[in-house]
């Protein structure tokens, strides 16, 4: 059974449509990405999902549940950091993780929280008024994981946390994973994505451009490398060279360095192609195309 | 579980079972809880027992002082003259008041700040979230105002004002009931605007409604639907006099009017509801067929007539009784919450 299914799901606001006919689908278990650019309606689906907002066209379904009919049978068994929440001023960190553990009838032990998430403990008795940003997210994301949930919806969880918080917010995707949950997280920073999704979807202008894995999706984007060669000097004509050989996408020159995009195998012919054409190739580097790219060759419009 | 912690559960056991049970019974229980808590830290707690304080001590000072020969009549009299020349009109033009500013933001403030959010992520449904709401915050106001008054109690008696403990505790009651209605309809109010400039300007309005237009939109049906559609007599009164009790106000004031008089006799209940009309209304009409009272034309001393309302042997119908009023002022904590709920429920955060 899907964990989440959505299908042509569109959400107007008066004249705004902020989704246009999303179809997705999250499998039981899985690491979901929910990737796409600030504004694209990654937290509007999410608002869907937990009945924030109603959809004008389409049909939700969460752990078998109607989006709207049952939502508070799906929030009994879900775990959320929303987007733009804030806690409550004069309620203690250790309030916050019982309130959630009464109003989910389970039996939390605040402490053990607290330390997942790697609060300090003398903070978790301080009044969440005074917390930090990174440290109001610290305390959701531990709110979120009270009794178990079978799935998390996580929007943009690595806000405000510094990188341990972030590496640790990481980990924690990955126990709860190992634990039998589903995990569905949305982000505009991909590189906090890449090394933990099992397959992620982007979205784009309220719609869903593509969904794969990460692999996948870097073959289907086909940019697969980019090779960067240092050369002794700038020479000219190195980079028509390059570009003229086949199965690259694109070269440019930046001081003495050449940066080649370029699909794996022809790495050594664009090294050829650049000495004939009078390079002095000094060292090579390549490097798998990070998520960013990718991302960039999906939203991006051809120019 | 360790030892400690076994102790510290045994010495709360019966609070902890009622939590518990509460918890079981209404799913907006821990809504509400959460709000007390959170409420009651708040330095706005401490400036609403002051506020209560202010308002109910302070007028003591006018018998301490023997102001406007109050404390001779009080000394005399005892409680009932004090709550009607002091307390009557300064809690039914303050107390709503206060208790708007108290609700006004339930809502709007945790829809603007996101933590909202936070708390219907939870699974809490939309009604949980507006009763307990209305619930916390109530309690929340129930609590200085409680304190005001038992300590008022307390100065009444060490004055040595004969001290009607009936007539107190009903006068207790009914101002609670009107807190707690005021309460409901700001906090409702909260939720069913999109914001917290919204909500205050609607429950300003509100609050000028109920305190100083209502009667004239009473007096003003009443005039239309023997003007415009020709009913006149009994069922002209009837419906004009119940429009007068549905604001919240005006069905306080004739609550404890009718309270202070009742040592006076059967005949309090009909007087109490006759003080709402001015003296140009059809009074003979109101008493005898609608209060079902024995209507009498006196002559003045200075020559004029005055109709005078017995009792004739009757209660006023049970709709116009005390209990009947008492009712209509509880009922729009519901209403309130009823309505705010249907407009909560279908917007998007």
């Amino acid at each position: 059974m899907a964990a989440i299914e959505l299908d042509g799901v569109t959400k107007r606001f008066g004249d705004v449509e902020a989704l246009r006919g999303v179809d997705m689908e999250v499998r039981e278990g899985e690491i979901f990405g929910f990737l796409g650019p600030n504004g694209a309606g990654k937290t509007t689906t999410i608002d869907v999902l937990l009945d924030f907002v109603r959809a004008t066209e389409g049909s939700a379904t969460v752990l078998g549940h109607d989006a709207h009919e049952e939502s508070r049978a799906i929030r009994e068994r879900t775990g959320v950091l929303p987007e733009g929440f804030d806690v409550y001023g004069r309620l203690t960190g250790r309030q916050h993780v019982e309130f959630v553990s009464e109003a989910k009838g389970a039996d939390a032990d605040p402490d053990a929280v607290c330390e997942r998430v790697g609060l300090d403990p003398e903070d978790f008795d301080r009044k969440a008024g005074g917390y930090s940003k990174g440290m109001k997210q610290r305390l959701v994301l531990g709110m979120a994981l009270v009794g178990e949930p079978d799935l998390l919806i996580l929007d943009e969880p690595s806000t405000g946390l510094d990188p341990n918080g972030a590496r640790r917010m990481r980990e924690i995707v990955r126990e709860e994973r190992e634990r039998g949950a589903t995990v569905f997280f949305s982000s505009h920073i991909l590189g906090q994505v890449e090394s933990v999704c099992d397959r992620v979807a982007i979205l784009q202008d309220g719609e869903v451009v593509a969904v794969d894995t990460v692999e996948g999706l870097r073959e289907a984007a086909g940019t697969e490398t980019v090779l960067t060669v240092n050369l002794a000097e700038s020479v000219e004509g190195v980079v028509a060279a390059a570009e003229g050989v086949a199965g690259v996408e694109s070269a440019r020159l930046s001081g003495a360095t050449v940066i080649v995009r370029c699909s794996d195998d022809v790495k050594m012919d664009v090294l050829t192609a650049i000495e004939d054409a009078g390079g002095d190739v000094e060292n090579f580097d390549t490097d798998e195309a990070s998520l960013d790219e990718l991302f960039a060759a999906y939203t991006e419009d051809e120019e | 579980m360790s030892d400690a912690a076994d102790g510290a559960t045994g010495e709360g056991s019966a609070l902890a079972v009622l939590d518990e049970a509460m918890r079981e019974q209404f799913t907006w229980y821990v809504v509400a809880k959460k709000e007390f808590q959170d409420t009651v830290r708040s330095k706005g707690l401490w400036v609403l027992s002051l506020v209560f304080l202010v308002l109910f001590v302070v007028p003591l000072l006018s018998v301490v002082f023997d102001f406007l020969g109050l404390g001779q009549a009080a000394r005399t009299s005892g409680t009932g003259v004090l709550i009607n020349s002091i307390y009557l009109n300064l809690v039914a033009l303050l107390l709503p008041l206060i208790a708007m500013f108290v609700g006004y933001a339930a809502l709007t403030r945790e829809r603007e700040s996101g933590s909202l959010k936070v708390l219907l992520s939870l699974p809490f449904s939309r009604r949980d979230v507006i009763i307990g709401k209305v619930v916390g915050r109530c309690a929340v106001v129930a609590l200085p105002l409680l304190a005001a008054l038992a300590l008022t109690a307390l100065l009444l008696v060490s004055m040595s004002i004969p001290f009607d403990p009936v007539l107190y505790g009903l006068f207790v009651l009914f101002t609670v009931g009107l807190a707690l209605v005021m309460v409901s309809i700001a906090v409702s109010i909260s939720g069913a605007v999109p914001s917290g400039r919204w909500s205050l300007v609607v429950n300003f309005f509100a609050y000028f409604y109920f305190s100083f237009v209502w009667n004239s939109l009473a007096n003003g049906i009443g005039n239309i639907l023997q003007n415009q559609l020709g009913m006149g007599g009994a069922i002209r009164w009837q419906i004009t006099l119940f429009v007068k009790l549905l604001s919240p106000t005006q069905a306080y004031k004739t609550l404890v009017n009718s309270r202070i008089a009742a040592n006076t006799g059967a005949n309090a209940e009909r007087l109490a509801r006759l003080e709402m009309f001015s003296p140009s209304a059809d009074r003979a009409t109101l008493c005898n067929d609608v209060l079902l009272g024995n209507a009498t034309v006196q002559q003045t001393v200075f020559g004029g007539n005055r109709t005078v309302c017995q009792s004739a042997g009757n209660a006023v119908p049970f709709y116009f009784s005390d209990a009947a009023v008492f009712v209509y002022l509880l009922l729009w904590i519901g209403l309130a919450a009823a309505i705010s709920y249907y407009t909560f429920d279908r917007v998007d955060l």
